[in-house]
């Protein structure tokens, strides 16, 4: 089964990094960078796909920080949540697909399901591995936005059905989710549909993360930094 | 009557929907399904009857926008009859009635004001935020209330996430006159999409399933094939013939005596809400250039093998991998279960060098049973995913 790398020594090095179908959730406090960790873990390998959901960024700027973390930008989508509702008459392509807004559930659930579809067809960009089947990496940013917007009762049964989805295609999902925002019951609801998660901290300045259910990884807190697309774990 | 805007379900529902009529677009996630909503709205509006569109998760510009690319420039949501409540609306309304019943209030007046104002026909609304916001009853209750002429027909388009148990609220409790429900068959991606005839009160016809494509804005449904192919002699005519309601035969006698199949089979069947097309190919290896355009759009493919003749397993999995290639899901009949000498399904597994995945149905082709448990399980195959 094929295993997206990490980059995080600790766990490539263990379990050769996440296996095909693993749903992440960054449980992460505001500001505290954890949309470039997600981005890192999300950033498209040789042969590798990514797609991000934004509900935060535009799509021309979740773009520039792929590659600015130096992804490949042919081999990585974009369903915005947020350009459309100023500019209603923005058109898609292949790479960059638009939703009206967050709330937009039908809408998001159609454009992830084209731009899968596209990829696994061979249409998505030009040079592609052939790999089949071909290994995504899906990003959600956030879950907190879309909570904003929506019920919690509806949002689960809606990623449910997509982190499903994403483990019948044998790809991997990173979801991210404030940790400070929202009560216990909302974080353990989500965190059922996980088969991995990783908490973030600040303190004094530095980043830390623990990561949990990932057989042989210990769930201590690593200091960490992410540069230019690059997660590396501090001593 | 007013028409869905799609020829294959206007055929089915008795040339369309009734004035007055509760219908309910049920869209699985992630199925493209949008256009059945859009297709029903430019038919009533074509029919010059005046439309109140409600849209609570988006804006007018934005939807006008979106639904003219979908469905192209006849869809006329600037001069047509048609008033619009967006989201513009609802964050107002949200606004200004604190209490959920001040909300609801506030809904059904504005509703109200604008169904008599403009003498509305058909209410079209995207449901999910205003279920989301006041529950199923509440919310199909303000737009009950708010239609005071029971001539005004009312659609809604839902994305559907509680499955079965929801569409049955939506027959017994909300006592809907039509329900439609929009699926695909993933594998892992959607295979194809299909939509589900799952409800009529006017009409007694058990529910059925049509797969449809979408090409230049519109619905076209069809009917799904399946291939049954194999070696010659393999049993193949013996199969489509036990399988069909109906169909046809092009079997002659070959030099050797005995009958073989010339061009293609066919069988015509309903099955699981499905009408079904069959398409026997040939066995002998001159016919195989017929094969790559039935192959194109089979949705599955049964592959006949004499399980009492491994020398023909080789000629199988050439035409396995016919299959493979074009990724269209595969069982594998073991015809010929009755005579003596026969290999058992592991051998044949293991000569043909398919995975424990794919079925292996050790059958014989002349009883009926075995040929509809092989299709069952291919139907199964192809329209079945658990959540």
């Amino acid at each position: 089964m094929y295993c997206y790398k990490t980059g995080i020594a600790q766990i490539d090095d263990v379990s050769g990094g996440f296996e095909a179908g693993t749903n992440i959730l960054i449980l992460a406090p505001p500001m505290s960078y954890a949309d470039q960790l997600a981005y890192a873990l999300t950033k498209p390998l040789d042969g590798e796909y990514a797609i991000v959901l934004s509900t935060n960024e535009r799509a021309a700027e979740v773009v520039d920080a792929f590659k600015l973390a130096g992804a490949d930008k042919r081999f990585t989508g974009v369903i915005d949540a947020i350009t459309k509702s100023s500019t209603t008459g923005i058109a898609d392509t292949q790479r960059l697909m638009f939703v009206s807004s967050p709330t937009d559930l039908t809408g998001i659930g159609i454009k992830f399901s084209n731009m899968v579809e596209t990829i696994f067809e061979g249409n998505f960009a030009e040079g592609e591995t052939g790999l089949f089947p071909p290994p995504i990496r899906f990003c959600v940013n956030s879950i907190s936005t879309l909570l904003m917007y929506r019920r919690l009762e509806v949002l689960y049964q809606f990623l449910h059905v997509l982190t499903a989805k994403l483990k019948k295609i044998e790809g991997v999902g990173i979801y991210l989710l404030n940790s400070e925002s929202f009560d216990e019951k909302t974080l353990s609801l989500i965190k059922q549909l996980m088969n991995c998660v990783i908490e973030v901290k600040i303190e004094q300045n530095m980043s830390y993360m623990r990561i949990q259910g990932i057989r042989g990884v210990p769930g201590e807190w690593l200091k960490f930094a992410v540069v230019k697309g690059k997660v590396t774990i501090l001593p | 009557m007013i028409s869905t805007g799609v020829s294959g379900l206007d055929e089915m529902l008795g040339s369309g929907i009734p004035r007055g009529s509760r219908v309910l677009y049920s869209l699985e996630p992630g199925v493209d399904g949008q256009l059945f909503m859009l297709s029903s709205l430019s038919c009533a509006l074509a029919k010059g009857l005046s439309c109140l569109v409600i849209l609570p998760h988006t804006t007018v510009d934005a939807f006008r926008n979106d639904a003219t690319k979908m469905y192209g420039a006849q869809l006329d949501l600037v001069s047509g009859p048609v008033v619009f409540m967006d989201a513009i609306d609802r964050e107002r309304i949200q606004k200004t009635s604190r209490s959920e019943e001040g909300r609801e209030r506030e809904w059904q007046a504005r509703i109200r004001k604008i169904c008599r104002n403009h003498s509305v026909d058909v209410i079209f609304a995207y449901f999910d935020l205003l279920y989301e916001d006041f529950g199923p009853e509440k919310a199909i209750r303000l737009l009950e209330s708010a239609r005071e002429d029971a001539k005004t027909t009312l659609v809604l388009e839902h994305l559907n996430l509680g499955g079965t148990a929801l569409l049955e609220r939506f027959i017994g409790e909300f006592s809907f006159d039509l329900i439609v429900a929009v699926r695909a068959s993933f594998r892992p991606i959607p295979h194809f999409n299909y939509f589900t005839m799952v409800h009529t009160s006017w009409s007694p016809a058990a529910p059925r399933s049509i797969p449809f494509i979408i090409r230049e804005g519109r619905i076209i449904p069809f009917i799904p094939r399946i291939v049954v192919t194999g070696p010659a002699h393999a049993g193949k005519s013996t199969f489509v013939a036990q399988a069909s309601d109906d169909g046809q035969s092009v079997d002659r006698r070959s030099p050797e005596g005995e009958p073989t199949t010339v061009a293609m089979d066919f069988g015509w069947l309903h099955w699981k809400d499905f009408d079904i097309t069959l398409y026997g190919t040939p066995g002998h290896t001159r016919f195989d250039s017929l094969l790559p355009p039935y192959l194109r759009h089979a949705i599955g493919v049964v592959l006949i093998v004499d399980a009492t003749k491994p020398d023909t397993f080789p000629r199988a999995k050439y035409l396995i991998d016919m299959a493979v290639k074009r990724r269209i899901p595969y069982v594998i009949a073991a015809n010929k279960n009755d005579l003596p000498q026969l290999i058992k399904p592991g051998e044949i597994r293991a000569a043909l060098g398919i995975g424990d995945d794919i079925p292996v149905f050790p059958i014989s082709a002349t009883r009926r049973s075995d040929v509809h448990f092989v299709l069952e399980s291919m139907v199964d195959s192809i329209t079945q995913f658990s959540y």
